[in-house]
């Protein structure tokens, strides 16, 4: 549409029509930029600052929570710390309570042992003095018998000799 | 992942036809120039090109380039919002995003901080000023006619801005209205008129006037630096004689000064009287002590109704 003859207003040319199309273009662009430019903007930033305030309402939350939680964990640790302090001084009485048991055992046992020696040496000793002294007896008597031959009786020089040798057994038994 | 392609595929296409959508009005326009313009003869300055008229009933009704040039910033503005809030996120990811919020913040800040809070809602409307100003000054930068430098155009703004100023007015009541052109004494009555019918008009003709000027010194200049050139290098021979010579910077930073810097500052202005008339014209303070003595005026209302119901 090539058009010869374009006609040209004049520079002040004012046109009622033109006035009431210009200012409802205006209009027209308020409520574009109103509906598209400036709601959906506005609506993000409403979005995005309850994001941002949940997103603090939650860490501050979270910050209580932990708070709470190293707290509990605190005393919790402390009441450990008293329980292993009563279970160490509960193990080591105890632990002593029983090596006393032990020791104390052991010593009696020892003491046992010991007085059974002392008992079986004084009773092998005691023997070794009865045979010995029989021994004694036989020997003395027999040479008696040889020296004096039948002149003595047999019986009495026994009950003599022996009444001799208990006397020395007893003597020995003492300073032994 | 073959879901989340197809989704980038159908973004990357609405992003095109966007973009199609905000470049297409100014190649319309282009061309529409460009098929109907004029053979030039020398300097003349005149208004717009007139396409064709429609018969009206006052005054018919021309569809010039600045009615259609109009139309032509309100559709890319129109394509350029949905360009530019498209994809809009939480986590902004695309620095359009960030340029949308940039200007909804700005203009926000801007008309609380002129208003008062009380006038927030005002904030699209000033974005629509400036915007529908700004590009329709910055259409000289494409060759196109810019509707601003016709004075219909802005008279529209104007008088759409006189509505708003005189409904603010008018929140008080018509006699509390009308008491205010009696002021200071009732003598200055028509003076205070005059006043009030001047504030569009200073509107109109303040932003008509500068970008019209604007062409008008371009154009000048324009011409004036060509008929220098022609007279320096006329001694050369062939076409070197015609050799624009003196019009290689100039305009370029004419260009800059009358068509950005007086364009953009206009819509400023625009925008900043818009908010000032506003906001001066609304008597804050007694709308507050009309409302009280209202709410006032109902409690009792509803008191005695109350009291009646009571009796019987």
């Amino acid at each position: 549409m090539l058009l010869t003859e374009v006609q040209s207003l004049d520079i002040i040319s004012v046109n009622i029509w033109q006035i009431l199309i210009s200012l409802i273009n205006l209009l027209l662009l308020f409520l574009i930029i109103k509906k598209f430019l400036f709601k959906p903007v506005q609506n993000m930033l409403a979005k995005r600052k309850a994001s941002i305030d949940a997103d603090y309402e939650e860490a501050a939350e979270m910050k209580k929570a932990a708070a709470e939680s190293e707290k509990a964990w605190n005393m919790k640790l402390e009441g450990a710390q008293a329980a292993s302090d009563a279970i160490i001084d509960e193990a080591k009485r105890s632990a002593k309570h029983r090596s006393d048991e032990i020791i104390a055992a052991a010593n009696d046992k020892a003491a046992g042992i010991i007085r059974r020696a002392e008992n079986d040496a004084e009773l092998e000793k005691k023997k070794a003095q009865a045979t010995i002294r029989d021994e004694i007896i036989d020997v003395s008597t027999m040479l008696t018998e040889k020296m004096l031959s039948r002149e003595i009786n047999e019986e009495d020089h026994r009950e003599l000799i022996s009444s001799f040798i208990d006397g020395i057994g007893e003597d020995d038994g003492h300073d032994s | 992942m073959e879901v989340k392609k197809k989704k980038d595929l159908k973004f990357i296409l609405t992003d095109i036809l966007l973009l199609i959508g905000m470049l297409l009005p100014i190649a319309a326009g282009l061309v529409l120039k460009v098929l109907t313009e004029p053979a030039s003869e020398g300097i003349s300055i005149t208004g717009a090109n007139v396409y064709f008229t429609i018969k009206m009933p006052i005054q018919d009704l021309p569809i010039s380039e600045a009615q259609v040039n109009s139309v032509i910033v309100v559709l890319s503005v129109f394509f350029l919002c949905l360009f530019l809030t498209h994809g809009i996120k939480e986590r902004p990811d695309s620095i359009r995003q960030h340029i949308a919020e940039y200007i909804v913040e700005q203009v926000s800040s801007l008309v609380s901080g002129n208003m008062g809070e009380r006038f927030s809602m005002f904030a699209p409307f000033v974005a629509a000023i400036m915007g529908i100003s700004v590009f329709s000054s910055l259409l000289t930068l494409v060759g196109l006619f810019p509707p601003t430098s016709d004075i219909n155009i802005t008279a529209g703004w104007a008088i759409l801005v006189f509505i708003l100023i005189t409904h603010y007015k008018l929140k008080c009541g018509p006699i509390y209205y009308l008491k205010g052109f009696a002021e200071p004494i009732p003598l200055f009555a028509p003076l205070n008129v005059i006043g009030e019918i001047a504030t569009p008009v200073s509107m109109a003709f303040r932003h008509y006037g500068n970008v019209l000027s604007g062409s008008v010194i371009s154009v000048l200049v324009a011409a004036a630096l060509q008929g220098l050139s022609a007279k320096l290098l006329s001694w050369l021979p062939g076409a070197l004689a015609g050799f624009p010579l003196f019009q290689i910077g100039l305009p370029a930073v004419l260009s800059i000064y009358f068509d950005v810097f007086s364009g953009c500052l206009q819509a400023f202005i625009f925008a900043m009287l818009t908010m000032l008339y506003i906001s001066n014209g609304f008597p804050e303070e007694d709308y507050i002590a009309r409302q009280r003595r209202k709410d006032e005026k109902k409690r009792r209302a509803m008191a005695i109704q109350a009291k009646l119901d009571a009796k019987n």
